[in-house]
């Protein structure tokens, strides 16, 4: 075929617009601080909510063990919760940029891969022993209520749980699995145009 | 080599690959200004085991890859660079069908044509890749064809 197109030629034609690097640099250190920014809130929004429910703890005085169990189980599983999150996050930092294109894609397909099991499975487990938690909590101020108050709060609180369950739990599965298997997909695809044999 | 000068060296070349990719210039603005963020992150971890072109590639195209994750979610820059000729790019027809066409190849056929097209050897282009040199000689000349094959029927 006659290759006399000049493509060098031409791709080199293209406007660029360098950016001036002091603006580039004013970028990179308001960058830096907003990844900061995000890593100690997140921080301190788990070890408030720690700090308020041992305070209550501390101000009430629970005197039954359930409720000592529910207040321990809800702690342990909001932060096992941040803990696989965080270690997804670490994931992705692992994640190196510097990698042939080809051991790039490997390594986010994994990601995802792992990502979806995780978001799966850690989001029942945390409905489950949330819920199991908050139940054993209550019980100590629901048996000093009246019987029919206390039937009418557990009432209200399973009813809470189902819907959360069975109603907002596999909504939000199928939501997040979908855009992850679209991710999956698309990154399968790409890598197979490098395994495809020429 | 100074982030200083790295940036004065590559910022053109890399901004191409990005343009070739995605053929948007504002995207490519913003694909260019992140490879050079990880650029910047990561410079003092770069060994010289491999070149520092190689090694900026790779970041840029990776970043290119990833840039589909955010594809729908896309925001334009959240913090523009002020160009100040805002609406200067019009360029020549025969220059925008080349990165049409070009973006419009699968990925990552897009990153090593851009490569080939910036003078990176093909040895070079297989370590950014991450293919054998003869596979990326062959894609090469595949992916010409293609091009003078879209100009041909475009009758450019």
């Amino acid at each position: 075929m006659d290759n006399n197109i000049d493509f060098k030629g031409l791709w080199k034609q293209q406007v660029v617009n360098s950016p001036n690097i002091e603006e580039l640099l004013a970028k990179l250190k308001h960058f830096k601080k907003t990844s900061l920014r995000r890593l100690i809130l997140t921080n301190a929004m788990l070890i408030a909510t720690c700090v308020l429910i041992l305070l209550i703890w501390y101000y009430y005085q629970p005197q039954f063990l359930s409720t000592k169990i529910g207040i321990v189980l809800n702690v342990a599983i909001m932060a096992i919760y941040l803990l696989v999150y965080n270690r997804l996050f670490d994931a992705y930092k692992e994640l190196d940029n510097t990698d042939s294109n080809a051991a790039y894609l490997q390594k986010l397909i994994a990601i995802k891969t792992k990502q979806k099991f995780l978001q799966s499975k850690m989001l029942s487990i945390y409905f489950v022993v949330l819920g199991l938690g908050t139940c054993l909590y209550m019980y100590e101020y629901a048996s000093m209520m009246s019987f029919l108050w206390g039937f009418f709060v557990y009432a209200v609180l399973l009813f809470w749980m189902g819907f959360v369950w069975f109603y907002l739990r596999p909504r939000q599965i199928v939501k997040e699995n979908s855009k992850i298997d679209t991710l999956i997909d698309t990154f399968q695809r790409i890598n197979n145009q490098l395994e495809a044999d020429v | 080599m100074e982030f200083e000068n790295i940036y004065k060296t590559y910022w053109d070349r890399i901004f191409r690959l990005c343009m070739g990719f995605v053929n948007d210039y504002d995207i490519a603005q913003d694909l260019a200004q992140e490879t050079f963020i990880i650029v910047w992150q990561k410079l003092d971890t770069f060994r010289n085991e491999s070149g520092i072109g190689t090694w900026i590639f790779r970041i840029a195209s990776n970043n290119c890859l990833r840039q589909i994750e955010k594809e729908k979610r896309f925001l334009k820059s959240e913090l523009p660079l002020h160009i100040t000729e805002e609406k200067q790019y019009s360029i020549e027809p025969q220059i925008q069908f080349l990165y049409k066409c070009i973006a419009e190849l699968p990925e990552t056929e897009r990153i090593i044509i851009s490569l080939e097209l910036e003078d990176v050897k093909q040895a070079e282009i297989a370590k950014i890749v991450g293919l054998s040199e003869a596979n990326v000689r062959v894609k090469i000349h595949r992916i010409k064809d293609k091009l003078t094959q879209k100009f041909k029927e475009n009758g450019q």
